[in-house]
């Protein structure tokens, strides 16, 4: 489905990936964790074409000089020039870090802007089966998204990505500063999400507790690079990953 | 009561030329300073249609305001895109294109009073003891339809509501699939040719002079900085603020102030409250 090798990006001479390689198969739920700046979020901005935009306002104001290396082959084709809007039209969506709801558009609008790709007939569909998923997002249609709280927030960022019609859908941080309760409700529902519509999903973390039990495989990153990858179950009995990444002291025995 | 008629016909002139300007800056961030220019050049190329080329009213209206469009797009597309994001490039280059389309049409005669629009309708009638000619009706009518097909537009159609996502979160809005380059020429084109909608509406009440460019530039600034720039409801109620702020400055004060009134406005905006009526992103985005 998706296979990013030796991607390197670099800010003016700050290293911010380091020559990952990472790949995500049809149907895949896949992992990536890390501490803050081990770099996720500019890995999902690299696979969503957003850190072109990035490395291009940034040219055009003269700000940071950013690099890009590496490919990111996307069924079968190189993707890597390609702009953020024509990725996503191939199918990869990315649902964004902080979640950036249209605040001022009301729920219902920010999933109909988020059915900007999708025909009539998808949009209506999708729609129903966002509601049927979230089913707070419906009592709440009519509420301006500013007004939502953060789960709230995080639901309908997700529901937006998914009515534009995903095949590979990136989520960056989607759990942060949730409750444990939302959290678990969120992974279950990306779980179903997967299921139900046949996608691919990457999804970045940093506790990787909440989210290892729906993932297929996994990576870790630091310091932008990808220090170790696996199942779930091979991540699950190393423990330097226990201990790090699960909070799991091992016992002294 | 004239007060009243007045305020409201020359409220809804200032939302006509401020809508254009509030939509492209809503849409990209783009301080199109040629707007001005463009409503002026859309009333010289009507004029030109229909005495130069010999058409019908309707016909040259609508091949103007399609005209404009495309000028204005291409504008976007070749000129202000390369300085995208640095707002005082963006006025530079779009305040000289707006220079040079004015003093250019001056350059080519386009000057003096012989220039005018003829009136949809002729002659007028009473409302509650005051005589309004009936261009002055349509004008409330036709800046009405306006607001409210924008608003149908920007609220129930996909490009009109990829427009707004635009406007609220632009990368937000290119993850989702949404090309925010083409739609920023979109925007460009809409927002001239309501220019030339403008134009057309209201250069039959008087003639066409390069020096309204100037005039309904500064006007559609005032307007959008008081109503906050980016809000489209805002824009249109700033409109009605200075609108009768400017009739009531002209019955009592004598209508040498009137242009007065759009200046003060600005000041006195950028002092109380900079981001205007309703410029509230940047307090939403806080809550975050």
């Amino acid at each position: 489905m998706l296979e990013a090798s030796d991607l390197m990006v670099f800010y003016e001479n700050m290293l911010a990936l380091n020559n990952i390689n990472i790949r995500c198969a049809q149907g895949q739920i896949v992992g990536v964790f890390g501490a803050n700046s081990a770099g996720k979020s500019t890995l999902m901005y690299t696979l969503s074409g957003i850190m072109r935009d990035i490395q291009k306002k940034e040219q055009m104001a003269g700000g940071e000089r950013i690099t890009i290396l590496g490919d990111v082959l996307y069924q079968g084709e190189n993707i890597s020039r390609l702009k953020p809007s024509q990725r996503a039209r191939k199918g990869i969506v990315l649902c964004p870090e902080r979640r950036r709801i249209f605040s001022e558009s009301s729920v219902l609008e920010n999933l109909k802007i988020g059915g900007y790709l999708a025909s009539p007939a998808q949009a209506r569909k999708t729609l129903r089966y966002v509601f049927d998923i979230f089913p707070a997002l419906e009592k709440l249609k009519k509420r301006v998204g500013g007004f939502l709280s953060g789960g709230e927030q995080q639901m309908l960022a997700i529901g937006r990505a998914i009515m534009a019609q995903p095949k590979l859908l990136l989520l960056d941080e989607p759990l942060m500063g949730l409750s444990p309760l939302m959290q678990a409700m969120l992974m279950r529902a990306t779980r179903e999400i997967r299921d139900r519509m046949d996608i691919s999903i990457i999804v970045t973390e940093q506790y990787a507790r909440p989210v290892f039990p729906i993932v297929d495989y996994a990576f870790i990153l630091e310091n932008g690079a990808a220090v170790m990858e696996g199942t779930r179950e091979e991540l699950m009995d190393n423990p330097d990953v226990r201990s790090a990444y699960f909070g799991v002291e091992e016992s002294h025995a | 009561m004239q007060i009243l008629i007045y305020g409201t016909i020359n409220s809804i002139s200032l939302a006509l030329f401020a809508i254009g300007f509030a939509m492209v800056y809503g849409v990209s961030r783009l301080p199109n300073f040629a707007h001005g220019a463009l409503y002026v050049l859309s009333g010289f190329i009507t004029w030109s249609f229909l005495n130069a080329v010999g058409m019908n009213y309707l016909l040259s209206i609508v091949l103007s305001m399609l005209a404009t469009g495309i000028i204005g797009a291409l504008i976007y597309q070749f000129v202000l895109i390369r300085v995208r994001g640095m707002e005082i490039s963006e006025i530079m280059a779009s305040y000289a294109l707006g220079l040079a389309i004015l003093e250019g049409l001056r350059w080519r005669g386009f000057r003096g009073m012989t220039y005018t629009l003829p009136s949809f309708i002729e002659g007028s009638t009473e409302i509650a003891g005051v005589s309004v000619d009936y261009q002055r009706l349509l004008v409330v009518g036709i800046g009405a339809a306006v607001v409210a097909l924008l608003w149908l537009f920007t609220h129930y159609t996909r490009i009109g509501l990829a427009l707004r996502g635009m406007a609220q979160d632009e990368r937000a809005a290119m993850m989702l699939g949404i090309d925010s380059d083409r739609m920023a020429v979109v925007a460009m084109g809409f927002g001239s040719m309501l220019a030339a909608l403008a134009a057309v509406v209201l250069l039959p009440l008087g003639n066409i002079v390069v020096e309204a460019g100037y005039n309904v530039l500064i006007l559609a600034i005032a307007v959008c900085i008081v109503g906050g720039l980016g809000s489209w409801v805002g824009a249109v109620l700033a409109a009605f603020l200075i609108g009768f702020a400017q009739i009531l400055t002209v019955v009592y004060l004598g209508a040498h102030y009137q242009m007065v009134v759009a200046l003060l406005a600005i000041i006195l905006t950028l002092i109380l409250k900079p981001s205007g009526l309703f410029g509230q992103q940047k307090e939403l985005e806080e809550r975050v």
